[in-house]
């Protein structure tokens, strides 16, 4: 089961996306307006937020957006707003707690400032190409696409811990965000969310989302319960992942799992019987049942072809491909279910230097700082 | 008015998303719709499979289910003039159908739990100003989970309910019927092809407090509703009660069906 449903998601992630339009030549841009929450100082925060800078894009707007002026963040952003006054940008510092997730409270007064109807919520460790928002943009014209969100694709990593991130982001996370979208179970990634206020303002703005951990799924779910489409742009956004201990790898993925189970428990049930080890596993166990074949031959054979079939899905997310990917590739595959152990023990997920606690549905507790 | 009171979106298990749910409503001309989602009991495996499934409200989607309610009331008021009243459909579900029963919680402004025992949750509703309504109390005559519990304790749960559905989807209940019980009838809506069904009619101001209040004082009536795009529906009537059809609209020989059936 696991290596058709790996088949699938290969062959879905290099299934071109026709939702957009492609004759743009003569179309109208509608302005945007980009919200950036900071905080700290991401790797590479200051080229990152550049290329947000030098967008070739009609008609847009910055709103860098700090919880404190001790924020590192802020005389980065400050001085980034000082030398590119050719674009309209701004910095709002604003201490507003409306619910536990950090990043909405963050972003909220920068959202009521937004002048426009179009919103982009943009990550700090995303860097783009210039045409970025041109291409987002075109699957907006459509009026039954109520959201657009991107696939990240991991860059510039450094550390064991990094070099696993890229890997997972650039092969397993592609493969299946991809897959989710063709079944109709989209998956929103707050790294980069396109959407309109008027439609938030449909399900109670963004206000409403800080009471949830992983609020661009939730803002996804809100969406589709509109009855409007969610797209998955075609192409990747980059995500600088720098200097990751594995530690930090490790914990982060505790972290998104935990996530994950509160929101999709049963799928997160099934995932086992879809990772590269189990699923060689079990085919062993049966193929040496009923065939005698050697478990050595057959697990290296499995893993074997379940890199090759990765392999479309890593290059196409500009990973390239030699021995370390490998190497790195089989590492991050043997830790997958020892990983998901440990993801099934737990309901708390540290972030941001607080201890949360998740309930059914991804909703923090009220009592969620412990 | 033509009123609807028990309807399903994509927040639990009906197809439609509430913007869809209020256009079709709306563009029928009705006055006034409840829509009314699942909420499953959190301490069972049903309920939390239901949960798990996205078959019902949970306390996670709650929030964003009141929002979407409140800014699409204030469309179909704006479309339409026509009220939608939030609700719940408190889903106790069991393997024996005579475990099971759906409580229906009209008019809410906060996440109701199905946990505990339908007379504690019948009062709850009400202590939240709320209207409770016992929804398919009888065999629905369908090849579908059946929820008898209300009706097995309906001498101890009479006045605890504000109405008992006396018809739901094309099914007229005549054990319901003959009962002295405060009544009222339904879609159970789940998909657009459910429109074709046994709908109330009010005749009230168009808010929702003369409308809870309507329910509440049985200021009410009934009437089969053939939606034009399905009009090979037809009621289903136990033979006993075909007297009382004529052409889609319900009167009894001595006057109007719905004073017969307040009384």
């Amino acid at each position: 089961m696991g290596v058709i449903v790996h088949l699938l998601g290969t062959l879905v992630s290099l299934w071109p996306n026709r939702s957009r339009i492609k004759n743009s030549k003569d179309l109208f841009w509608e302005p945007i307006s980009i919200l950036k929450p900071l905080k700290g100082y991401d790797s590479g925060l200051e080229e990152n937020l550049k290329t947000f800078l030098q967008l070739d894009y009609p008609s847009y707007e910055i709103l860098f957006s700090v919880a404190t002026f001790e924020d590192p963040a802020y005389l980065t952003a400050k001085r980034l707003i000082e030398t590119n006054p050719h674009v309209a940008a701004s910095l709002v510092v604003d201490p507003t707690h409306l619910g536990p997730n950090p990043k909405v409270n963050n972003m909220v007064k920068a959202y009521e400032r937004a002048k426009n109807d179009l919103v982009l919520i943009s990550d700090s460790n995303v860097r783009v190409e210039k045409d970025y928002l041109k291409k987002l943009s075109r699957y907006t014209r459509n009026k039954e696409v109520g959201m657009v969100t991107a696939t990240v694709s991991g860059t510039e990593a450094k550390g064991l811990g990094g070099k696993l991130e890229a890997v997972f982001l650039n092969s397993f996370y592609a493969r299946w965000m991809k897959l989710l979208f063709f079944v109709g179970k989209p998956c929103v990634v707050g790294k980069s969310m396109l959407f309109r206020k008027s439609v938030a303002q449909r399900f109670g703005g963004i206000n409403i989302l800080a009471r949830y951990l992983a609020e661009d799924y939730m803002a996804g779910e809100a969406v589709k319960r509109l009855g409007l489409k969610v797209i998955l742009a075609e192409d990747p956004v980059p995500q600088i992942i720098g200097q990751l201990k594995f530690k930090e790898f490790w914990s982060r993925h505790i972290r998104w799992g935990r996530i994950r189970k509160s929101q999709a428990f049963i799928a997160f049930m099934v995932e086992p019987f879809l990772l590269s080890v189990v699923s060689s596993l079990i085919g062993c166990v049966l193929f040496r049942s009923l065939f005698s074949v050697s478990p050595f031959y057959f697990i290296a054979g499995q893993m074997t072809v379940w890199f090759i079939f990765e392999i479309p899905t890593l290059i196409r997310s500009g990973s390239k491909i030699n021995l370390e990917v490998f190497v790195i590739w089989l590492f991050r595959e043997l830790l997958a279910f020892p990983l998901w152990i440990n993801i099934a023990l737990g309901n708390t997920v540290k972030w941001r230097g607080k201890e949360l606690r998740l309930e059914l549905g991804g909703l923090l507790a009220p009592d969620c700082t412990i | 008015m033509l009123a609807d009171f028990h309807v399903h979106s994509t927040f639990s298990d009906g197809k439609l998303s509430i913007p869809e749910v209020v256009d079709l409503y709306g563009k029928r001309g009705f006055g006034v719709i409840g829509i009314t989602d699942h909420v499953g009991e959190t301490h069972t495996v049903i309920g939390k499979a239901a949960g798990h499934l996205g078959l019902c409200l949970t306390k996670a989607t709650f929030p964003l289910y009141m929002e979407i309610l409140r800014s699409e009331a204030e469309r179909a008021w704006r479309l339409y003039r026509m009220v939608v009243i939030p609700g719940v459909e408190l889903s106790k579900n069991s393997i024996s159908n005579h475990r099971s029963a759906h409580i229906i919680a009209l008019g809410i402004d906060k996440f109701m739990s199905a946990d505990g025992d339908v007379a504690d949750i019948a009062k709850m509703i009400r202590n939240e100003g709320a209207l409770s309504i016992a929804a398919h109390p009888v065999d629905s005559g369908k090849l579908e989970k059946q929820t008898f519990h209300l009706w097995n304790r309906r001498a101890e749960l009479a006045l605890a309910f504000d109405a008992w559905e006396v018809a739901s989807g094309d099914r007229l209940f005549p054990q319901v019927l003959n009962s002295s019980l405060p009544k009222i009838a339904s879609s159970d809506l789940h998909i657009a092809r459910q429109m074709t069904s046994w709908k109330t009619v009010l005749d009230c101001e168009r808010n929702p407090q003369a409308v809870l209040e309507a329910i509440r004082k049985q200021e009410l009536q009934f009437r089969f509703y053939r939606d034009n795009t399905h009009e090979t529906i037809h009621p289903y009537i136990h033979s006993g009660y075909r007297s009382l059809v004529d052409n889609g609209s319900y009167r009894s020989s001595t006057g109007n069906f719905s004073q017969s059936l307040a009384q």
